[in-house]
This record gives structure tokens, sequence and C-alpha cells, in this order.
């Protein structure tokens, strides 16, 4: 099914996998305002909808994401001044990370990702990649500070790598396999092709466990990033203990002794 | 040659040499975690920490399985029993890994098998980590209704956050090999054949036993306390660290024994001088 409103966006779900397609294939899916707005919405829809259990993130035609749309800012008038507000106050609403979704999401670069595209490669959980994908961060070739995307990703893989690409700028790419190699990515999809059945598998997986587990996991992993380790780990007990009583816990146990799929109860 | 240490009921614990060994030994149930086997490895790890003679520890297991966390046969059965475990979980009080009782020496994990779930905690709270050819990593939390929180709160700090998370919502339905988590940085040594991993492991520890048992224990304190503050916090304490070595004996000895082409006699591990912790964790 689909969810209906969107212009620069597909949304829809297939089962208990909900997809959210960025749709502006003949700009290299570059975001306007019109998607900036767009993106907040959708993935409130996509977290809200109980049906729902894990959400899946790619793009139309031969480009993920390649960022803000550079064309808007340069003729409208307005330019980047539009976004000073919420950018001082890191006020924004554009990746699941941004709008508090806790389920799980998969991040599938399905070609060029460059720049700002950065932002949902850094604030998903998985991230697979067409093997033609390549990634790239052109902010300072093109006089722009890279700040907050760079920043995610240096808490989630080796920094020399995020240094060289926030550097050398658009002069160089990397490969889906070195994003592999880095730890960037989990699973590199070749033929490119493959991509999205690919994702839809992988998410299918990750939807037959336990709902309110994986949102209280979330909870703690990304919870960790913002404190101390032996903090991170006193804040990760409530989530954990949070479960405790849950009728999953004792579901699951049993689903196994009777070698069944187990039937979870719906995130409350 | 090796000398036992204490008796456990579900460990065995042995030093040879410099190396105290920590080896779990319920491999009929996957080495899982009951509550007799928690409150032995505080035991444990407290009494290899405090033996002069030990200077680095191994923590292996005994059969086809590293670890496999917590014993589900118990949780089912006797609940009971783990009432003090449930408790020091809620209050992330936990007391049976080498980082959450406080030890001072080197700790090498060797995965000699599957390590799922809890068994993470003895990956993620270990120094070094190398694994047999034949060892595999998973995290079943989720798929039977369960919460994963410490184990990967501290891997993520340690690497890339895509493959913890990965683990971690993929469950029981996917297992990391032991090449793929040499790749990740997850461990450094991948062992083959695996019937070899204990003798690796100790040729890896003899090396790290040649160096100052003081400078290491030191060395630890500040990468480990680094890993509660920010980057600038983390180097102003390390610099503290720095200077608890300044005119130890082991300064002295280590480029005399260099000149003289000998190896070096350090001075045993005074525990004392780590112990003095950072307000903010106390």
């Amino acid at each position: 099914m689909s969810y209906g409103g969107y212009e620069t966006l597909i949304v829809e779900r297939q089962g208990h996998i909900g997809w959210l397609i960025f749709n502006r294939p003949e700009q290299l899916n570059a975001m306007n305002n019109l998607m900036r707005d767009e993106l907040a919405d959708a993935w409130l829809e996509l977290d809200r909808d109980p049906e729902v259990r894990v959400i899946v993130h790619t793009g139309n035609g031969r480009a993920f994401q390649t960022g803000v749309d550079v064309m808007e800012i340069a003729t409208d008038g307005i330019g980047f001044e539009r976004y000073r507000d919420s950018m001082e106050n890191f006020d924004v609403h554009f990746t699941a990370w941004h709008q508090h979704v806790w389920k799980p999401v998969i991040c599938a670069v399905n070609g060029i990702c460059a720049g700002g595209a950065f932002h949902w490669v850094a604030d998903s959980d998985i991230v697979i990649a067409a093997s033609d994908a390549q990634f790239f961060d052109p902010h300072v070739s093109v006089g722009q500070v890279v700040a907050i995307e760079a920043i995610g990703l240096i808490r989630r893989m080796p920094a020399e790598a995020v240094m060289r690409m926030a550097f050398v700028g658009k002069y160089e790419r990397m490969t889906a396999q070195r994003a592999y190699e880095l730890g960037m990515i989990s699973q590199i999809v070749d033929p490119p092709e493959n991509l999205r059945e690919e994702a839809q598998k992988l998410a299918e997986l990750i939807a037959k466990n336990s709902p309110t587990a994986m949102r209280q996991t979330k909870k703690a992993l990304w919870g960790a990033l913002e404190a101390g380790l032996t903090d991170a780990c006193k804040n990760g007990a409530t989530h954990l203990v949070d479960m405790w009583g849950h009728p999953d816990q004792e579901e699951g146990p049993k689903a196994f002794a009777e070698k069944r799929d187990p039937d979870w109860a719906q995130l409350g | 040659m090796s000398t036992t240490l204490g008796s456990y009921e579900r460990l065995e614990v042995w030093r040879d040499g410099h190396v105290g060994w920590l080896v779990f030994d319920r491999p009929d149930a996957g080495n899982a975690l009951d509550a007799t086997m928690f409150r032995e490895l505080e035991q444990a790890w407290l009494a290899l920490d405090a033996d002069p003679e030990v200077r680095v520890i191994v923590n292996t297991g005994n059969g086809n399985a590293f670890q496999t966390g917590l014993d589900m046969v118990q949780v089912a059965k006797d609940k009971d029993a783990l009432r003090v475990v449930s408790r020091q979980t809620r209050d992330f009080d936990l007391r049976f890994t080498a980082w959450q009782v406080g030890v001072h020496k080197p700790v090498i994990a060797a995965v000699n098998g599957i390590c799922a779930g809890g068994g993470l905690h003895f990956v993620a709270d270990a120094d070094i980590v190398i694994a047999s050819s034949t060892a595999t990593f998973t995290d079943p939390h989720v798929s039977v209704g369960q919460v994963s929180a410490f184990e990967t709160i501290a891997l993520i700090r340690r690497s890339p956050m895509e493959s913890v998370l990965r683990m971690a919502f993929t469950g029981r339905y996917e297992r990391m090999s032991a090449r793929r988590a040499y790749q990740l940085g997850i461990i450094g040594q991948v062992v083959d054949p695996p019937e070899d991993l204990r003798a690796e492991a100790v040729a890896l520890a003899e090396k790290i036993a040649k160096n100052s048992p003081t400078a290491m224990a030191v060395t630890k304190k500040a990468l480990w306390e680094a890993l509660e503050r920010d980057l600038t916090d983390a180097c102003a304490a390390g610099a503290k660290d720095l200077a608890i070595m300044w005119g130890h004996p082991d300064q002295e000895e280590g480029p005399a024994a260099f000149a003289e082409k000998r190896e070096p006699a350090w001075t045993p591990l005074d525990h004392g001088l780590l112990d003095a912790r950072p307000e903010e964790l106390q």
C-alpha cells in the first residue's frame, strides 16, 4: 500500500516493511524545501503505523541522495538563510534520528551518496549498498562546512575515513567495497538492481524479532552515544528493565520451544 | 608447570608462568552463565588480578562454545537463583567481567567457538580479542523478546557501530564470522586451524608479559577511563595517569635493560597506585 500526499517522496508499505524513497531522480534526489518538510512527516507516519516494524530508506534513479538542492538555494533569492534558525538551534527534522524513530531503519544506498546524503547514512541503524554506490562529501569543494553528518559518522566508523572524505571533497569517491571494509556498511548487493529485494529480505528477517525489545535496544544504543560508558550502561539498564514483565519475554522462549514464529505484542 | 588457583564448579582457573587462565567450564551447556558461574567469575577475576605472578589473563571456554550468555534453562526453572543478578542488572552493578570488577591487568579473550548474546560481554570488556577461525558472533536477545544493552553499548565504543546495530537487530537470524569480525577490528587475530587457539593466545600473552606491569596497568586505566569522557577531558585525565608513572623504578629499568641487552626486571604491580578513581566515577 502507498501513503498519499507526497510529491518528492514515495512512501509505502510491503507487509511489515515501510519504505521511504527519495523521488526527485532528475535532481539526483537533492533536498529542496518541500522534501525537507515531507521527510519530517514521512518518518513520523511510518513510525506511527502499527503495521510497520522496520523501515527501509532508499532513492529512485542513479543517486541515493546528493544533499541540499543547490539550484533552489542559488535561484530563489533566499539562499541558505532559510535554514539559519533551524541549524543554529539544531532544530531539524529530516532524518529518522531527528524524528526519534525507534523502529529499526535500514538505509539502502542505491547510487551516488554525496554531501548531505550522509545525514541518512549516519542516522540509520543498518546500511547496505549497491555494488556501484559511491560515497563522497563535496562540501568544502563548494565553500561549505561539513559538520552534523560527519560528526555522526565519526561516532560509528573509523574517523580517518571520515576526515579524508571531508577534506578531499569532490576530488575522490569511496567505493562500496571500501565502505564495507570500514564497517560503514554491512552488505554489498551485486548486481546493483537486486538492492531493494535484498533490503526487503533483510528487513523481513529483522521484522521477526520483538518490536518492543528492538525499540528498547535502539533507545539504549543511540542513547549510549550521548554519555560516558558507565553512564550509558546505567541509562541502558533503564531501557532494559522497562522490558521486564512484557509479554514478549514469555512469548519468545515459548515460541522457540514450540518451534513456531513468535506472536509479538504490538508496540505500545 | 601450571598451578591451579582455587576451586570452582563452573570455571577452570590456573596460572602457567606469568599467564593466568580463566576458562568457562560448562561445555554441556554452551558455557551459559548460571548463578554459580556469575558468583565464581567475580572471585576468579579478583584472584587473578591479585596474584603477583600473573601479568596477563586469558579468558576462553571449554568445548564448542565460548559463551552463550544467560542460562535460559535456569531462567525458566529457577528464577529465584538469579535474583541477585537481576538486581545487579537493574542497578548496573554487575560483577562478572574484568571491566566490571576493575581488573588492572591486560585481558585477552580467546573466542573458541560461538559467542552469543551475553557472551559478547566478555568480548566487549576484554582488552584484546582473538578467535578461532570457526568462531561466530551473534546477539539473539531481540529474537526472544529481550533487550540488548550493556554488551552492545560497550561494543559500539570499540567497533564500527553499524555492525553492532545489525547484530542487535538481526538477532538469531544472522551470525558474524570470525573473518568479518577481524575485518571490522572487533578482533585482532584469527587463528587457523582452530585447535591452535590456546597456543596462539599463550604466544601473544607471553609477548605482553614482557612489558612493564605497572606501565600496562596505568595505560589500561587511561584508555578505559577515556571511554567515560569527551576527547579533551579524557586527555586531561590521561595526562594525570601519565604522571603516576613518573619516578617509578620501571622507567629506569626499561632503558637500562635495553642498553645492557637483557630482559628488564620489572617491579611487581602495586594496585594501590591505581585505586585512586576519578571523583565522577565513584
